[in-house]
């Protein structure tokens, strides 16, 4: 018996119980739209989350001292070989086209006092037009001006360290840090702006300074801790990560640097991620646990219902495998086309926000100011669309759509031809 | 008035075909024992975001100067320069029915080092045997023991001591700079080494004996920065805030009683709103669901037009064959809500009781600064598992009108003659 004719057979039957079909299809059609909507969107506001967390920290990846993340001592300054190695592979063919942004950067706690007080800062010694292009906190001034390149003793402050020191914009306050000799190193510097970045903890502790004034005050020239790299996606984290680890071979195993994903950077934020997903995916797939039931009733109903019918076929010379393959092609395609038409459903929703995103300040009210393992939660989330995540859909749908046509192509197989012809209803 | 057949005879169909009434069955409990599972587990979230927020180190109330928040001055003390009689302050506070514990702590910033390295920190200031009544970070103290007044001791972070490579019994030199503007610093023993989970805290926080810091930042006894209150129930917090800011009064300045839903507005909304987050779930599942039982009843009434046909040929109403199909699918909901609710409950409690960990899938989250840990803990929440029961019967109610109406207006005569 030729496939072709199976195929025809099972065909046939989804048309002649159209409705029963559609039934069917609509469950599975809701289904794969939900899925493909939610889990772009979710998609989406992970990326949003990636990028602003690695925007405040250092990056998609970043090198450093093995040592730099574990105890931030202004002693794990990379040393200016591997510095220049990064900076090279960074515009090599392999890595550019990824890059975004760049930016080298001295990381390292110390203490902010003015006559009010002293609050632990942490302290970012940066080059004003690099981290301009590579951070946001630049756009998020809420007095005065971001950093600039002939600044001297110039600082850029949280407006919660401001109002907790009570500071002006304008005035002055030491900072002090442990300096390159070990010694407690104070220097003054000034307001120039000072910024509201959305997270209550960076606020209330970051502070930016040039780099060449951090060399002055702490007699570590042009030496940095970190060498990061934004890219333009997180998805290429894994392959420019590869690519430096190949590049820094020596110094790697010398223990002098080390490359750091954005996920080894900030657990909290992967794990943030990790959670949203895992509830995400717990939803989908009860959905189509429930969905399968669905399909595994009407199909096993059909199959009852057809009793005499596959008596026939058997009668007519229809192995018992092939009768299964029947209700197993009905089944399958029956889910296959109703999975892709929600996912192409789906998209279609998704598509109509890519643009300007889903705004969802309206529903979130005061929420807009959340922030989630210390990223800011956008309220307006641009849904991502990747072709991994696509193809993942729909071999999940293929799947279920197997599994569930696999009992009712059992029990077709098994007909009992005698009985099944024995009575004419 | 005779008893109406119908839910008999709809309950007793449910067995002519017990592999569909299974199948079925199992579609409503997935569905119902889904929406119970995750909000219970959303719950559980919210429950310990709040308990992490109000409990882990601070408290479901703080008390504090009118001026002391935002900016936290050292000089912002409760009841300003004349500081307050803190013990009856304390004891005002012990006496409201809600409060379970209430503790002093003043806060200072300054330097920490460790000779060769050295560190931004935030010296808080307790009572340590209240502040253990109080929050959980100081119960269970990763090594050592906590400090003991007088003897120049104190606890520091796990992350800090990393940071700073010190352990129990190494020295420290805190620098800050006292209430009369000098520069305050002395040496100290490390005690004991906490971890509370949230980095930044144990990266920078230093515990010590509050009569401790108030004599290295030259603060009389009497001046308190912030009197932590912990009430047996977060959602206690807002009134017995309300009747403690009556009670409470410093000679010279105002006092603010805030509760964690004030101090952390965002939170508090984050938590409320997850609620309206429970409906849309149950209404998704439900309408997945209503699909695949409108379907079968759908086919198993034209599966039965012979049957239906015989009883309105018999004398039965349209209205009649509806009740039966209509009672055949509340049946099937009983069904399936008795079944899954038997599977969920004790599941439920399991998990409420016993929670596992989920540390294969993700480490500590915070949000909006509130500490989450990796279990799979879940929470009550009796009105929205109602509804799920509620949801599942008018699923199963709204699935079955249209079968039952084309089963209503079978023709008898056409469909007897085989036709």
């Amino acid at each position: 018996m030729h496939a072709r004719v199976l195929v025809v057979l099972a065909m046939r039957n989804l048309r002649r119980q159209l409705r029963r079909t559609l039934l069917t299809a609509s469950a599975m059609i809701i289904g794969g739209g939900l899925l493909i909507f939610s889990l772009s969107f979710g998609d989406g506001s992970h990326e949003q989350w990636i990028d602003s967390g690695v925007r405040l920290g250092t990056g998609h990846v970043t090198v450093e001292r093995p040592e730099f993340r574990l105890r931030r001592r202004i002693d794990d300054r990379l040393p200016a070989e591997v510095r220049r190695t990064v900076e090279q592979a960074f515009a090599s063919p392999e890595i550019a086209p990824f890059v975004v942004a760049t930016s080298s950067k001295l990381s390292i706690n110390g203490l902010a006092s003015s006559a009010a007080g002293a609050r632990p800062a942490q302290i970012m010694a940066v080059d004003p037009v690099q981290e301009s292009a590579f951070g946001m906190l630049d756009e998020q001034v809420a007095e005065g001006r971001y950093l600039e390149p002939d600044d001297r003793l110039a600082a850029y402050v949280g407006a919660e360290m401001v109002e907790s020191l009570e500071l002006r914009l304008g005035s002055r306050f030491v900072v002090q840090a442990q300096d390159a000799d070990g010694e407690i190193a104070g220097q003054l510097l000034r307001v120039v702006g000072t910024f509201r970045s959305g997270v209550p903890e960076v606020d209330l502790s970051m502070i930016h300074i040039p780099l060449a004034t951090a060399g002055e005050w702490l007699g570590s020239e042009e030496d940095v801790t970190n060498v990061g790299v934004l890219l333009n996606g997180s998805a290429a984290t894994a392959r420019v990560a590869d690519r430096l680890e190949r590049v820094l071979a020596d110094p790697v195993a010398r223990g002098e640097a080390r490359v750091m994903r954005w996920r080894d950077a900030d657990p909290a934020l992967a794990a943030a991620v990790a959670i949203d997903d895992f509830g995400n995916y717990l939803v989908q797939a009860f959905l189509f646990i429930i969905i399968a039931f669905g399909i595994v009733n009407t199909v096993l109903m059909s199959v009852m219902h057809r009793h005499r019918e596959f008596g026939v076929l058997q009668a007519l010379g229809l192995t018992p495998g092939q009768t299964g393959t029947v209700v197993l092609i009905e089944g399958f395609t029956l889910t296959v086309i109703s999975g892709f038409l929600g996912v192409g459903i789906g998209m279609l929703c998704t598509w109509y926000f890519l643009g300007d995103g889903l705004d969802l300040t309206a529903m979130m009210e005061n929420l807009d100011e959340m922030t989630f393992s210390g990223v800011a939660v956008d309220p307006v989330i641009v849904p991502l669309f990747t072709a991994r995540r696509i193809v993942q859909v729909l071999v999940f749908i293929l799947v279920v759509g197997a599994m569930a046509s696999i009992y009712p192509a059992l029990r077709a197989s098994r007909i009992d031809v005698t009985e099944a012809m024995k009575f004419d209803r | 008035m005779k008893e109406s057949p119908w839910p008999r005879i709809g309950w007793r169909n449910l067995g002519r075909n017990r592999k569909r009434t299974v199948l079925t069955a199992l579609g409503l409990g997935v569905g119902y024992f889904a929406c119970v599972f995750v909000v219970g587990w959303s719950e559980g979230i919210m429950a310990e975001l709040v308990e992490n927020a109000t409990s882990l180190v601070t408290g479901q109330i703080e008390i504090h100067d009118a001026e002391y928040r935002p900016d936290r001055s050292l000089y912002d003390t409760i009841g300003g320069r004349e500081g307050a009689d803190v013990a009856a302050l304390l004891n005002a506070i012990d006496a409201d029915e809600a409060v379970v514990a209430a503790a002093p702590r003043v806060y200072a910033g300054g330097l920490v080092s460790s000779g060769e390295a050295t560190s931004a920190g935030m010296f808080l200031g307790v009572d340590p045997e209240r502040e253990v009544a109080l929050t959980r970070f100081l119960d269970s103290l990763v090594a050592g023991a906590l400090p003991v007044a007088g003897r120049y001791e104190l606890v520091i972070g796990e992350e800090m001591g990393r940071q700073l490579s010190v352990g129990v019994g190494d020295e420290l030199v805190l620098v800050g700079s006292g209430a009369d503007g000098s520069m305050a610093n002395d040496l100290y023993t490390v005690a004991g080494i906490y971890r509370t989970g949230l980095v930044e805290f144990d990266a920078s926080t230093v515990v010590m004996p509050i009569g401790d810091l108030q004599e290295l930042v030259v603060l009389g006894p009497d001046r308190i920065h912030e009197i932590a209150v912990a009430t047996a129930q977060p959602d206690l917090a807002a009134d017995a805030a309300r009747r403690l800011s009556g009670v409470l009064e410093a000679p010279a300045r105002p006092i603010v009683v805030a509760s964690w839903a004030e101090l952390n507005p965002v939170l508090a909304e984050y938590v409320a709103l997850a609620e309206s987050f429970y409906w849309i779930i149950i209404v998704i599942v439900f309408t997945v669901a209503a699909f695949g039982i409108a379907n079968t009843m759908l086919m198993a009434t034209f599966e039965r037009r012979r049957e239906f046909a015989v009883m309105l040929a018999l004398g039965s109403t349209p209205r009649a064959v509806m009740g039966i199909v209509v009672s055949e699918a509340l049946a099937i909901g009983a069904v399936s809500l008795a079944g899954s609710a038997a599977v969920t409950f004790p599941l439920m409690v399991w998990l409420y009781n016993a929670p596992p960990s989920l540390e294969w899938l993700y480490g500590n989250v915070t949000l909006q600064g509130a500490l989450l840990t990796p279990t799979l803990r879940v929470g009550y929440n009796v009105p929205a598992w109602t509804w799920a029961s509620v949801g599942l019967l008018v699923t199963a109610l709204l699935s079955a009108l249209y079968p039952a109406a084309r089963a209503a207006r079978i023709p008898p005569a056409d469909t007897l003659s085989g036709l």
